[in-house]
């Protein structure tokens, strides 16, 4: 009997063992995972500096890259005037200390520096030294060091004086034939400092002289101890700007970006953060009482706390900028999918909530996840439990780039045909507080028609070319 | 017409047979062609495992089913104090190598020397050097999986009688020679066990056990260097799904020691036995070379110590354990054997509880170190930088494992195994997992 009960139990043990395990094949499912991993909240001092952004901001990227070289003169004004909310940009630094606007780590797309300099130390560089107050002979020395330490095409092996001397406009009509304008060649662009970036978003332009070369002026003497790395800062450029006749009013924002480390000085974010102190855009030592995004239709982000945002792709600059800003104005923290040194690697829940973490430990405000879809490609870091774990955590959703109406209605709502969709009690279909775009028109119009864009701002969007005939180009 | 040319080979073989064990079966084969004129005698037998499991984990799914776990061929011939083995396994539906050696044993007064020659486990390990027929458990334990040693290629020469066993041998790291690069390895390996207690009834045996392998195989990188590599880790303690929660690949490793005791002791009707294993890497790397070849670029090192500070290496250490216990409630005694120094499996109809605790230990943290699960890093002295030193941290899990099970025999051919076992998880990669539970149930059939 005892034999019998053991046999029928052991059979009936394994088909049931068979039988379950069968029924039960789990598999990933990273809807349910986005629910199950940690993401920690932002804190109450951080909410009220996150609230400094303005909801569903505009981000002229670069500013807006398909109508005008980026991260020009021409672009901003033209961003300005359509009524941007934020001037974005990358920073980095010329040899001599100069805070400069240049996405790539080379300067090879956006301007002629290979016609102008090729692959040498420039041929000026010798007299540059001489001009601020070396001998000839520690010229000469400077000059040799230099040689053998340069990186071609980098802007930091450039004085800014140098890079001055390029035009980074033309390539701009060559590359986008059907945006080519005549005023981009015409009148100079150069590359732009972070003090243009600003004048602009403070409805000013460059001054410039009979011949259309921008004012300037350098003082100071090359002092070699003055140094961090390669990068001097013993010299000051001081440049001239004036009103811009063709400024209707709107005071848009500066969204700027700390370069991958290795490209800028150490002190990179102290130097940006003391540059911003110089001009009076730094909140921490000069707050701004004004509240209003918008103020009669027009765009008023410059004037409130929201006036500068920060943003970076580098781990390691994200702590810095912790130290130096301690979250007291916006950051965000950029997110790329790959192998590289900086990218997410692990694009899975837990990968993801680790970096928001990272993100909010380093007193970050915002997540800027790069999005799918032509004509970039890009990886998609903002697929819908994506933007859950962002909204989770209570930070912004700032995604990059927008180039199209069918990027802006797959993350803004329109095409989930007003079904509803996983974390819609988060999220409501929407996956983003703001665009980075580089069709500031189209963004602006969209969110209008959508009714996510503030109805204290204009709710008409001006004609792109308009506009740029409108400014001179 | 091939297939006749086999015909008076199987026949030879079938003419040959004498009573001899196996080296991964304990039991004897069914099929036996014995010549004794010619001392000859020829054996084939088979086996059979099916395991269903069923898993529950904290996050990550892990495949619950079935699978057919082992389908062995077996086959021996023995001639006089000679003895051929070999056995092929089409578990997955694949064929792999399993044993295959040849073996002369020369019997003294004092006991037995026995030669070994061919592909088999090498005997520095006393889990690995018990068949898994002759388990008592569904899945060897996890430090064993990860931190011991299996099969290798080789020659071994064994000294056993009643009180003593000694095993050593020398092996060869890849079995086929196939290597992308470089000369195959070796390694060198014993097992030394001595009984002080060891007759009909009870044994007792202590032993240690030692391996030295020198790794040289890999990949040609970088034009001219070998970049050799090590990877060991283990499943849940299960085969149905072989998943590796605990793992650890470490490259340029160079060599690697391994080092154990053991401790068994059986009586008719229990048995308890346990072993610790340490393993030791250590790394080598052609410095010079890799920098050297990394000049000529504006982004190279400046100088060789730069670079090695960029890129340390460093030895990494391991270790894990394991004890496990059987009480039989019904049937045969428990059974050991003297020559391999192992326990056998169940002795005919029977009923067996069992349990077990094992520790694998493949974390081996740089303390201060910081992990980004974003990008599966350690970070040397907690500083996250864009480009930061390499890691010597491994960090390939802790994990504890309990088990308890009911192995029920219904005849010398036929058994049944059921198990539960949880699994507890320390592992960086997979911060939401923690707790792994596994039922599974075993049908064996082996003859």
């Amino acid at each position: 009997m005892i034999k019998n009960l053991v046999k029928f139990g052991a059979t009936i043990s394994v088909a049931a063992l068979m039988l379950t395990g069968c029924e039960h094949q789990d598999f990933v499912n990273i809807n349910e995972d986005a629910t199950r991993v940690s993401v920690n909240h932002i804190s109450p001092e951080m909410q009220a500096v996150r609230d400094y952004v303005p909801p569903f901001a505009v981000m002229a990227h670069r500013g807006s890259t398909f109508w005008a070289p980026e991260e020009t003169e021409a672009a901003w004004r033209w961003a300005r005037e359509m009524g941007a909310d934020y001037l974005e940009s990358d920073l980095q630094c010329s040899k001599d200390g100069v805070i400069l606007a240049n996405h790539d780590d080379n300067l090879c797309r956006t301007t002629d520096i290979e016609n102008v300099y090729g692959e040498y130390v420039p041929h000026t560089r010798k007299q540059f030294y001489i001009d601020h107050g070396c001998t000839p002979a520690e010229a000469e020395k400077l000059y040799k060091r230099d040689v053998a330490t340069f990186r071609p095409y980098n802007a930091s092996s450039y004085m800014y004086e140098e890079l001055l001397a390029l035009d980074a406009g033309s390539w701009f009509n060559e590359s986008s034939m059907e945006q080519a304008r005549e005023g981009f060649v015409n009148k100079q662009l150069y590359i732009s400092s972070l003090e243009d970036q600003i004048k602009y978003a403070e409805g000013k332009r460059l001054k410039r002289d009979a011949e259309g070369k921008r004012i300037y002026k350098i003082t100071g003497k090359w002092d070699d101890k003055n140094s961090v790395g390669k990068f001097n800062h013993s010299l000051t450029y001081t440049f001239e700007y004036e009103d811009d006749p063709a400024d209707t009013g709107n005071r848009p924002g500066i969204y700027i970006e700390f370069k991958e480390s290795w490209l800028n000085p150490s002190d990179f974010e102290e130097r940006v953060y003391a540059e911003l102190d110089r001009l009076g855009w730094n909140i921490i030592t000069k707050p701004e009482s004004d509240t209003a995004f918008y103020r009669n239709g027009k765009v008023n982000v410059g004037n409130t706390n929201g006036k500068v945002i920060l943003q970076t792709f580098s781990l390691q600059s994200l702590g810095r900028t912790a130290q130096k800003f301690e979250g007291k104005v916006p950051m965000c923290f950029l997110l790329w999918a790959g192998k590289g040194a900086t990218d997410l690697k692990e694009v899975t829940p837990a990968g993801y909530a680790d970096f928001i973490n990272l993100a909010l430990a380093n007193k970050a405000h915002i997540i800027g996840p790069c999005i799918a879809g032509a004509p970039n490609n890009y990886p998609e870091l903002n697929a819908p439990w994506m933007a859950y774990l962002i909204k989770k955590s209570g930070m912004l959703n700032h995604p990059y780039s927008f180039d199209s109406y069918a990027q802006m209605g797959k993350y803004f709502g329109l095409y989930n045909w007003g079904n509803t969709v996983p974390f819609d009690d988060l999220l409501h279909g929407i996956y983003g507080d703001g665009a980075f775009t580089n069709r500031t028109e189209l963004t602006l119009k969209y969110f209008i028609d959508n009714g996510l864009r503030s109805k204290d701002a204009a709710q008409t969007v001006r004609e792109p070319v308009e506009v740029l005939e409108a400014l001179g180009y | 017409m091939k297939k006749y040319y086999f015909l008076p080979v199987f026949a030879v073989m079938a003419l040959a047979s004498t009573a001899v064990h196996a080296q991964d079966f304990d039991s004897d084969p069914v099929i036996k062609v014995e010549n004794k004129s010619e001392e000859v005698k020829f054996t084939v037998g088979a086996r059979f495992m099916a395991d269903a499991a069923y898993y529950h984990s904290d996050y990550t799914p892990v495949k619950s089913g079935a699978a057919i776990t082992d389908a062995r061929i077996r086959t021996s011939m023995s001639y006089k104090d000679w003895y051929f083995y070999a056995d092929f396994d089409f578990s997955g539906g694949k064929f792999s190598q399993k044993n295959i050696f040849l073996q002369y044993t020369l019997p003294t007064e004092c006991g037995f020397h026995a030669f070994k020659a061919g592909y088999y486990n090498n005997p520095a390990s006393m889990n690995n050097n018990t068949s898994r027929g002759s388990m008592h458990f569904i899945a060897r334990p996890g430090a064993v999986s990860a931190l011991s040693i299996g099969r290798e290629l080789g020659i071994s020469y064994k000294f056993y009688n009643d009180k003593f066993f000694a095993n050593q041998g020398i092996f060869a790291e890849n079995k086929y020679n196939d290597q992308i690069a470089g000369f195959q390895g070796v390694s060198v390996g014993g097992r030394w066990l001595y009984r002080p207690i060891n007759d009909k009834q009870n044994t007792l045996h202590v032993g240690a056990t030692f391996r030295y392998a020198k790794i040289s195989t890999g990949e040609v990188i970088s034009g001219n260097v070998l970049k050799t590599s090590h990877s060991m880790g283990t499943a849940l303690e299960t085969y149905v799904d072989k998943f590796q929660f605990v793992s650890a690949t470490m490259p340029w490793a160079d060599n690697i020691y391994n080092f154990s005791v053991e401790a068994l002791y059986k009586t008719p009707d229990f048995f308890v036995r346990g072993e610790y294993l340490y393993k030791a890497v250590t790394k080598d790397r052609d410095d010079e070379t890799l920098f050297f070849n990394g000049l000529g670029s504006i982004d190279s090192w400046g100088s060789l110590e730069s670079w090695r500070g960029g890129n340390p290496l460093g030895t990494n250490n391991f270790m894990g354990g394991y004890i496990e216990a059987g009480y039989k409630i019904f049937g045969g005694d428990y059974r050991y054997s003297n020559e391999d120094g192992v326990l056998k499996g169940l002795n005919g109809k029977s009923l067996e509880v069992v349990a077990r605790y094992s520790f694998t230990g493949l974390n081996d943290l740089v303390d201060g170190e910081y992990y980004s699960a974003a990008r599966d890093q350690y970070y040397p002295n907690g500083v996250i930088a864009d480009y930061p030193a390499t890691s010597k941290s491994i960090g390939g899990g802790n994990m504890h494992s309990a088990t308890v099970g009911l192995n029920y025999a219904f005849n010398k051919f036929a058994q049944f195994m059921v198990s539960y076992t949880y699994n507890h998880l320390d592992r960086d990669k997979y911060v939401y997992d923690k707790n792994f539970h596994v039922l599974q149930g075993r049908l064996v059939f082996q003859f």
